[in-house]
């Protein structure tokens, strides 16, 4: 294989979740299921003496997945049934290093990438190997297909603008032999191999593909008997389809000619596995039935919430695991001309950040399961830099007296005044903000009552908390555009509508919490579009003061591991101290395991090697 | 009466139409969350929302003007086409067809056990009105009526199934039909809805044969020698079931459109409630339109069943004219 790894290591590495756990931004199901949290911790990494083949594992999901053909499919459920059954082209380890399934990759200047793809790779149903022709053909004819008449969900991802046309064009993909294809970037980026492009990337045989590109039959391809029954799978995956029952079970059985078991250069756990004679998903909607279920031993793993994690900490036939996300639970503020306008001020903001106590949010709300959040990088990544970040709402800078003086003074000048503890506005009323929250999110409403609360003690601000469905919020909030008739100067899509003085939401609001933004720890730079002005993402109307969308483009183009941490380091201080949002808390993933079961880890991202659990 | 039954099935037809040209014309208008999550996700990670939505249409067939669609839809529901369902990636016929067996296997013994305990309970208390007996029935009764079934479920689960391990907490769809293992698992879906539908057929029924428990011909009956059981069956049951039919079609129809999604999703059974809201909250059109068509042909049928049982359980009810 190409010694891709060694590369890397030069310029490091960055990624953003694969395109499945990116989907969980909103809704996340809580599945520890098939392709769930694995890793190589508590069952002991080395110890493949006492791994054997045995049993079958059971995990609980609360909602079922969609469908099989995973080039039709968007959620992270269908995600997980299909990896079980299809490797992909490689994972990242907790660690951000790349570990080759199918493909490993090359590439001299960080432009133009060579994909090999391993020796023994089968197609099933008669597919025969495996080829770069493959590959190709399915970029070329379905991804990069325009229009996009299969629906692949991903395809945008396959497209970039070329600087020298300064148009958006698809990528260009050669095949180079009968296992090599290149893709060739118009500009540096040395995160791509960690992008959805082609992270966990899976393939199609083009036999299958050509019955229905011709013709761009997209309800063939839909309904394709072998691709919704994944008969093509081969050896490419640790289990093989056995049955799908709608909205009950679906199960898979041990791959016994899995590919991972005669390759050379990984480690000695993969020579067996799977480790399961099987894996069933029950799906149980209800959260106290699936609780139950693992309770009483009938099902191995299920996610847990918060709140009732402590009951199972104290069950013996129960280990708690509980895993960072990258996920921060923030106060958007509304900066647009439906909102409350001294928002825009950044002094205001962050007189703000001195009124919410994270740590009780933490602590008491999230019951420990989680971190205090202060920039758009969990503390944990490699690109918070403490000393480039502004700490808000800890320690010493939190408080009454902190957020009275420093909203004073950000008011200065202004018609709002304290009159004693509340602050009025010109007309001697209290200011009164709302806040919206998701209504199906019981923990979401205890949060939006405590900043509530915390702006009423501290900033003497009345904050009325507002519960909202998230498909509501997404069309009456999120959703902004300028008045009908009215053309904007500019606009950046349906969530950044234009101008934050013309282009507003179709409902005034003040501040939000219905949306946990996605803070991508291994390509840190997803998430510039948070912060620009004409960013896809601005329904919220901030204009950074500095120019933190350049501070990520030199990241994202330099190749040198050191510069990049600092650049993002820089960047990341600037966002804690302009406070764009009220960054809360990151909340971690909390899961349960039958006592017996053995493999998963308490990192980040430990899914790369969940074929190797196994029952003690 | 054959006239009659030809009108009500030739309306049943036009409603069903009208039925599913409404669904329809609500899950058009309506925007689909999972579009604009999709849309959403894409800005977010510095895609083009709008090629989400392309995708996402696409994939839905949505790119097709309104008409066409509805078009197509209606006509393939006229020919038993009833599509292909987005969101489990199967037909919609068998989708239905997985669903409804499983729907079936607790509804069939719940209905006959809520008829047969609600009526010997309700006949009980009319013939033992006020004694201790009868005040324990009401009482059980109105605790049924009035405990919600999702809750109690879930309380039933919790001390049976995990505390005591009496019955399983998820439901195995691998078990055969008729087996054992079946039946146990059933236990508590069907003790919860039994409990839920017993107390409107029992009151009913003590209320109407209270009614005729002192009517002159059971007296004449007494009088002339029948024993108790002949009378209670024969000359107080057939005059008070005939109010009661409608009361039971009701309750039957409960069991299928309500009931049955708050006991398939405590207790996990993959059955038609479950089927129907998800395919609801998916916005999965011709799953949508199919189960509604189950759900409206069920309750046609039953209302169907309910008239034809009025005549027979009454000759004074004649459709002759009509």
């Amino acid at each position: 294989m190409p010694s891709g790894n060694d590369r890397r290591s030069d310029w490091g590495t960055a990624g953003r979740r694969g395109r499945r756990d990116v989907l969980k931004l909103i809704g996340a199901t809580g599945v520890a299921g098939l392709a769930g949290c694995s890793g190589n911790g508590s069952g002991g990494d080395g110890g493949s003496t006492d791994r054997s083949v045995q049993g079958t594992y059971v995990s609980a999901s609360s909602v079922d997945a969609q469908s099989l053909n995973w080039l039709t499919i968007a959620d992270a459920t269908s995600g997980s049934y299909v990896t079980a059954t299809l490797d992909g082209t490689w994972a990242i380890k907790p660690n951000r290093e790349i570990f080759p399934l199918w493909a490993d990759y090359s590439t001299d200047d960080g432009r133009v990438y060579e994909i090999e793809l391993r020796e023994n790779l089968e197609w099933g149903a008669g597919y025969g190997e495996m080829t770069a022709e493959d590959w190709v053909y399915m970029i070329k004819n379905v991804f990069q297909a325009r229009p996009n008449w299969s629906g692949y969900p991903n395809a945008d991802a396959w497209f970039r603008v070329n600087p020298d046309s300064g148009e958006r064009e698809p990528l260009p993909v050669e095949r180079t032999g009968t296992r090599t294809f290149e893709i060739s970037l118009f500009e540096v980026d040395p995160s791509f191999p960690f992008k959805p492009v082609l992270w966990r990337q899976q393939c199609i045989p083009k036999g299958i593909l050509e019955k229905y590109v011709p013709e761009q039959d997209t309800e063939g391809l839909q309904q394709d008997e072998e691709l919704n029954t994944l008969a093509y799978t081969g050896n490419l995956g640790p289990y093989s389809y056995d049955e799908w029952e709608r909205s009950a079970r679906y199960t898979v059985t041990r791959n016994d000619d899995y590919y991972l078991q005669d390759v050379d250069g990984v480690p000695e756990r993969f020579g067996e596995t799977p480790y399961f004679d099987q894996q069933v998903v029950r799906v149980i909607s209800e959260e106290s039935t699936r609780l139950g279920a693992l309770e009483s031993g009938e099902v191995d793993s299920s996610g847990i919430p918060p709140d009732k994690a402590t009951r199972f900490e104290n069950l013996p036939n129960v280990n708690v695991n509980v895993t960072p996300q990258p996920y921060a639970r923030i106060i958007v503020y509304n900066m647009r001309a439906n909102g409350w306008e001294p928002f825009r001020s950044k002094a205001v903001r962050q007189a703000l950040g001195f009124a919410v106590d994270k740590e009780t949010i933490v602590g008491n709300v999230l019951r420990g399961y989680g971190q205090v959040a202060q920039t758009m990088q969990p503390k944990w990544s490699q690109w918070y830099d403490d000393s480039e970040v502004t700490e808000f709402g800890v320690g010493d800078r939190y408080g009454p007296e902190r957020t009275r003086s420093a909203l004073e003074s950000a008011l200065s000048g202004t018609e709002y005044a304290y009159d004693g503890e509340r602050l009025v506005d010109g007309s001697g009323e209290q200011v009164a903000l709302s806040i919206y929250y998701d209504s199906g999110q019981p923990t979401e409403g205890t949060i939006a009552e405590f900043v509530a609360q915390e702006f009423s003690e501290n900033a003497g601000i009345d904050v009325r908390p507002e519960a909202v469905s998230s498909s509501t919020f997404q069309s009456n909030y999120v959703q902004t555009s300028t008045p009908e008739g009215t053309e904007p100067e500019w606009t950046a899509g349906v969530f950044n509508g234009g101008p934050r003085d013309v282009a507003t939401s179709a409902k005034p609001w003040d501040m939000s919490i219905n949306l946990q933004f996605n803070t991508y720890p291994f390509t840190p730079a997803s998430s510039k579009g948070f912060f620009e002005e004409r960013g896809g993402i601005n329904y919220y109307g901030y204009y950074p003061e500095e120019d933190i969308a350049s501070l990520y483009e030199q990241a994202t183009a330099t190749t040198e591991e050191e510069r990049r941490t600092e650049l993002f380091g820089e960047a990341f201080g600037l966002i804690s101290e302009e406070q764009p949002f009220g960054f809360l808390a990151m909340p971690s993933s909390v899961s349960g395991y039958a006592e017996n079961v053995r493999g998963y880890d308490e990192e980040f991202n430990t899914g790369w090697d969940s074929q190797t659990w196994y029952f003690a | 009466m054959r006239w009659y039954v030809v009108r009500r099935v030739v309306w049943a037809v036009v409603a069903t139409f009208l039925i599913l040209s409404i669904t329809w014309g609500l899950l058009a208008i309506t925007p689909n969350p999972a579009a604009e999550q999709m849309q959403f996700q894409a800005a977010a990670s510095g895609g083009s929302a709008e090629a989400a939505q392309e995708a996402f249409e696409a994939r839905r067939g949505l790119d097709r003007s309104a008409w066409d669609r509805y078009r197509e839809y209606m006509t393939n529901m006229a020919t038993l086409n009833w599509g292909w369902s987005q969101s489990r990636s199967q037909p919609v016929i068998d989708a239905i067809a997985s669903a409804l067996p499983y729907t079936a296997v607790y509804s069939v013994p719940t209905t006959i056990l809520s008829i047969l305990v609600g009526l010997s309970i309700g006949l009980y208390s009319a013939t033992h009105q006020y004694t201790r007996t009868d005040y324990a029935a009401t009482f059980l009764a109105f605790f049924g009526y009035a405990i919600p079934n999702f809750w109690f479920g879930i309380i039933l689960l919790l001390v049976f199934g995990v505390q005591l391990g009496w019955f399983p907490v998820v439901f195995d769809s691998d078990l055969p039909f008729f087996s054992l293992g079946m039946a146990r698992q059933l236990v508590l879906p069907v003790v919860v809805l039994v409990t839920g539908t017993i107390a409107g057929i029992m009151r009913y029924s003590r209320a109407e044969a209270l009614e005729y428990v002192e009517a002159e011909f059971v007296k004449t009956a007494k009088s002339k020698g029948a024993d108790g059981y002949r009378i209670l069956t024969r000359h107080v049951l057939r005059p008070a079931a005939v109010p009661l039919m409608t009361i039971l079609v009701g309750d039957i129809l409960g069991i299928f459109l309500a009931a049955s999604y708050l006991v398939e999703v405590v207790f996990g059974i993959p059955g038609l409630g479950q089927l129907s809201y998800n395919a609801i909250i998916a916005q999965d059109t011709s799953l949508v339109l199919g189960t509604t068509l189950i759900f409206t042909f069920i309750s046609v049928i039953g209302n169907l069943i309910q008239d034809v049982a009025y005549t027979v359980l009454d000759p004074r009810i004649d459709y002759g004219d009509r």
